[in-house]
């Protein structure tokens, strides 16, 4: 029986390729989309989960207020871990990581660097306490030495290209030398750790060992014995402030207290987050890799779904659509002795077979993709061919999916009556017609839903790139690492000034793009409580800074060459001076420290304040920031007056050579830079467009189908109609209206629901576009054209047929 | 007694008042009979046949076929008494379109749970005796209207059934062909199997031994 099923199944998808097509097309683009959304969901789920004992490991989250500034901190400082270890029986080891940031790597006797992006200081026992291995040298006293450095596979190949690596000596930042002690396998793509190269012993990095409970500057790990109640574990951690912080901050508070303390309105908040949360659960400052948002997580989860769903809910409309050219046989088959169970059977027999074409189509077309997808998406997925456990999760799902959408055409076929539709040539009364509606309307309030969804965020992410600033990004050129020039720096910067297509350029380490930052408490003179403390930015520019970014000033004036006094002058931004509930002007010479409970505490006079400019994301508001001259600076900005950048980069590069003959030449440009801040929704924007595309097209493929029923099931009709002088137009009209009802309908339950998952979504960011009318009128624009194109074809070919034609079916 | 009809009532509810599609029935097929319903269109003879065919519902009266009362039974009973004792012969032959003449011949006997050895036998017994063999492998799209009525009615016989219930079987056919089933029909009568046949044509009613004419519903 079984095996005439399946000829019977065969043969009939094959009598009717254009079903046939529409069904495993949609099924596949669905099951393809899916597919590629569990990968991404996968990997993200299990990013550090290879980590030995992970979830065992928490790190330490610091929350901390200090001088109205408050920050979340993955980091936490630098005496925490071994106190934890000490103090805590629950903590069964510890270890810290200090990030480093980028570093100029060398040879020794080579001149030229190799920048190594992500360089970090780790303890002796990192390795271990991770379970990661070296694939040369001993884990166990790799970094046991100061001055010893372990490398990934990559960087040593990198740096060592036709040698072994290790007992090799490498020079960073042109003036520490290090012994290369241990190569290990580069670190997972899904792991915290994946733009790691260089580990260098924690044992010679002097502030990691000088007991400075203030700052936090170390990412602190600790494993706890198994079973531990973390809960639990939180409150007895806050007994640390008053044990360790307070007596730290009573060297500059002598006599205060933890109750004045935190009665001043400031905290410290010690918790611990699993190691297998943060990547999708953890937004503190200074993260130790990007992470993602578990938000993000839902969304795609809700589209995978969805697609699916569309899919499959296509897969019943064109089946039940279809069922008219079956009812006959479904009649025939119950006078020959079948039941209804048998003709279930067959039914489903069918939808499975459609349902492994159509996997294995999607298997293709997935694998065809994956790699634009990992583009897309900045993952490195790959098809995970030989897992078994991936073939069952595929099959087990295809069979619930091919249930899922068989069953309903199946009960609903093999309902129909023999007597009912073996009469005459009738098959008009199949019915079902409300249960297909509702399938329509399901699926354009889907794909409104979405369209609407890429309007909002591409009209954000357009509202972030239009946005005024309060500083001009474009045309500035970044050059990197300029220390490396030494000395010669100034020359450089003057010999750049002199290129006709240079308009201005500042030495600073400090941009509004992501890039240095120092966050310091400053008093006013005489009041120097701590209570009255500012937390605030200080960064450290040249002369030249507020020219070549287009910064205003507000009140005051910026620095000056001329006043040699400008070296303690400095410039706050309106936050600040808000924050201090005065006007920009009555902010001009006031006197500011930022030495808290020094001897004789050095100050800044206030000489101008500038208008507020967005130097962080514009998730956030403007925080307070400050300015004033300093020497050290690692970059140098460069404002272009051409768009001719290939050359003025060229005659740059020119400089650079002569200056600093073999240090890499690295830039980028401001615009590029604050773009990458917004990757995320970017992503976003690229992800919503390709799905809500697909959904499109799914829900497309379904209309058409169904139109195509609806003019085949309405052919008496229409020749009926001819016969009595009705038109084409009239006739096409008439089948086209009926389908716009349901798309009208869709649209009307998708805007507000729409509207409401935007409004929610936009609320993530401090400066926002506003959803405006247009695009609900847009969107529903989009969905009522859509169907228009998709049913007309239909419409148009029933209504030229010749009704002699389609009245002689009597 | 093959089959007995006593007061049969069937009608359908229209805004008010009922309508009567078949008026108190009284029927008594003997083994081996061959009979001819006839009436204008309308008068109820599918529906008649479609009642004795156990496709279709009654309202009120008695069925007794083989000794079972119909009336009382369940659908899917119904189901397995028509399956074993009744074979159906369509105006529109109604075979499947993507089934072979073969595998349309081979398919009652699929749901009869028969043997594949069995069922081999008799489909090769039955295209021998319809000389229908050089077509076994033909889609009924490619035979002519007789030649898929004569199928039609091979399917109908395969399963050994004790009645054969045609509506119109030769409505579709012209004359010569409609001549060809009909004596088909008359042999198979000859052989003993019973036949119950719905037809306009008087010369096809002829066939038959008894005629029953339907008016309205009602025989008269």
């Amino acid at each position: 029986m079984f095996k005439n099923h399946l000829k019977i199944a065969w043969r009939s998808l094959k009598k009717q390729p254009f079903f046939t097509f529409l069904n495993i097309f949609g099924l596949a683009i669905g099951m393809a989309g899916g597919l590629l959304i569990s990968l991404y969901i996968y990997d993200e789920l299990s990013f550090d989960k290879m980590f030995l004992d992970a979830e065992r490991i928490h790190r330490i989250n610091v929350d901390v207020k200090f001088g109205g500034e408050a920050m979340f901190s993955a980091e936490a400082s630098a005496p925490m871990a071994e106190a934890l270890k000490n103090d805590f029986a629950q903590v069964e080891n510890s270890t810290r990581l200090r990030d480093q940031g980028s570093r100029l790597i060398r040879k020794e006797n080579s001149t030229a660097n190799i920048k190594e992006e992500n360089t970090a200081f780790a303890d002796e026992n990192f390795f271990e306490f991770f379970g990661l291995e070296l694939l040369h040298g001993d884990v166990n006293t790799a970094l046991k030495e100061p001055n010893t450095l372990v490398l990934t596979e990559t960087a040593a190949n990198k740096h060592f290209p036709s040698e072994n690596a290790l007992g090799q000596t490498l020079i960073l930042s042109n003036n520490e030398t290090y012994r290369v002690t241990g190569v290990m396998e580069d670190l997972p793509k899904n792991s915290m750790l994946r733009e790691h190269a260089v580990f260098m012993a924690m044992v010679g990095h002097e502030d990691a060992w000088e007991g400075a409970w203030g700052s936090h500057n170390y990412f602190t790990f600790i494993k706890v014995l198994p079973g531990a109640n973390m809960a639990a574990f939180q409150e007895p951690l806050q007994s640390m402030v008053g044990t360790y912080v307070i007596p730290y901050v009573q060297r500059y508070f002598p006599g205060i207290t933890e109750e004045q303390f935190r009665a001043s309105g400031n905290y410290l908040n010690f918790s611990t987050i699993p190691l297998t949360d943060i990547h999708l659960h953890s937004n503190a400052f200074m993260e130790l890799s990007a992470n993602s948002k578990v938000e993000n997580i839902y969304i795609l989860t809700f589209i995978a779904l969805f697609l699916i769903l569309l899919a499959s809910v296509n897969f019943m409309n064109l089946s039940t659509a279809h069922s008219l050219k079956r009812a006959k046989e479904v009649g025939v088959r119950k006078t020959l002795g079948s039941n209804k169970r048998e003709l279930i059977r067959q039914f489903l027999t069918e939808s499975a077979m459609v349902s492994l074409i159509s996997l294995a189509l999607a298997i293709s077309v997935a694998w065809i993709l994956l790699p634009f997808f990992n583009d897309l998406a900045g993952k490195d997925i790959k098809m995970p061919f030989t897992s078994p456990f991936f073939w069952l999760i595929l099959f087990a799902a295809t069979t619930l999916l091919s249930l899922f959408s068989g069953s309903y055409p199946a009960f609903f076929m093999s309902r129909f009556m023999p007597v009912d539709v073996l009469k005459g040539g009738g098959t008009s009364n199949v019915g079902g017609s409300a249960i297909r509606n509702s399938l329509v309307v399901f699926q354009f309030t889907i794909s409104v839903l979405l369209i609407i969804g890429t309007i909002v965020v591409y009209q954000q992410l357009n509202f972030i790139q239009n946005k005024d600033l309060g500083y001009s990004k474009e045309q500035v050129l970044v050059v990197n690492d300029v220390f490396t020039v030494g000395d010669q720096v100034q020359t450089f910067k003057r010999e750049v000034d002199k290129l006709t297509p240079v308009a201005a350029s500042t030495l600073s380490s400090y941009l509004p793009t992501p890039s240095a930052r120092s966050n310091t408490s400053f008093f006013q003179e005489g009041a120097e409580e701590q209570e009255n403390a500012i937390n605030m930015q200080q960064w450290f520019v040249d002369h030249d800074y507020i020219n070549t970014l287009d910064l205003e000033i507000l009140a005051g004036r910026n620095f000056d060459r001329e006043f040699k006094t400008d070296s303690t002058a400095m410039l706050l931004n309106e936050t600040t001076v808000s924050v201090l509930g005065i006007s920009p002007e009555e902010a001009i010479g006031m006197r500011i420290s930022g030495d808290l409970g020094a001897e004789n505490p050095e100050f800044f006079t206030v000489i101008g304040v500038i208008k507020n400019f967005h130097f962080s994301s514009l998730r956030d508001r403007i925080g307070s920031l400050s300015m004033v001259l300093g020497d050290f600076s690692s970059a140098l900005s460069i404002r272009l007056n051409t768009s001719n950048f290939p050359e003025a980069i060229a005659s740059i590069e020119n400089i650079w050579n002569q200056v600093a003959p073999g240090q890499p030449f690295d830039y980028y440009f401001l615009d590029e830079s604050f773009n990458q801040t917004y990757e995320a929704e970017q992503r976003l924007g690229k992800i919503f467009i390709i799905f809500t595309l697909l959904s499109l097209l799914i829900a497309c493929l379904g209309l058409f189908g169904l139109a195509a029923f609806n003019a085949e099931k309405r052919t008496k009709e229409i020749g009926v109609r001819k016969v009595m002088g009705a038109n084409i137009q009239q006739i096409a009209y008439g089948l086209t209206l009926d389908f716009l009802k349901l798309v009208g309908l869709a649209i009307f339950i998708a805007l507000p629901l729409g509207w409401l998952a935007m409004s929610k979504w936009l609320e993530d960011f401090t400066y926002r576009t506003n959803v405006g009318v247009e695009v609900f009128i847009f969107a529903a624009l989009i969905a009522v054209l859509i169907a228009i194109i998709t049913v007309s074809y239909q419409s148009i070919k029933a209504a030229i047929v010749n009704p002699v034609k389609s009245l002689r079916t009597e | 007694m093959l089959l007995e009809l006593k007061n049969v009532f069937k009608w359908v509810q229209s805004s008010s008042n009922p309508v009567f599609l078949l008026k108190d029935i009284n029927l008594q097929v003997r083994e081996g009979e061959f009979i001819s319903i006839m009436g204008p269109s309308g008068s109820g003879k599918s529906t008649l046949l479609n009642v004795i065919g156990m496709l279709d519902g009654f309202n009120e009266g008695e069925y007794n076929f083989m000794h079972e009362s119909v009336h009382s039974l369940k659908e899917k009973q119904r189901a397995n008494l028509y399956k074993e004792y009744i074979g159906f012969v369509f105006q529109a032959y109604h075979l499947l379109d993507d089934l072979t003449v073969e595998e349309n011949l081979e398919m009652p006997l699929l749901y009869k749970k028969v043997k594949s050895g069995e069922r081999k036998a008799r489909v090769a017994d039955m295209l021998d005796r319809f000389r229908i063999v050089g077509k076994k492998d033909l889609f009924p799209a490619q035979l002519s209207g007789g030649q898929q009525q004569l199928v039609g009615v091979a399917r109908a016989l395969i399963g050994n059934p004790k009645l054969i219930l045609a509506d119109e079987p030769t409505g579709n056919l012209n004359s010569k062909q409609g001549e060809e089933i009909m004596d088909l029909f008359k042999q198979l009568n000859e052989e003993g199997v019973t036949i119950i046949q719905v037809t306009h044509s008087e010369k096809n009613a002829a066939y038959g031994q008894r005629i029953i004419n339907l008016l309205d519903g009602r025989m008269v």
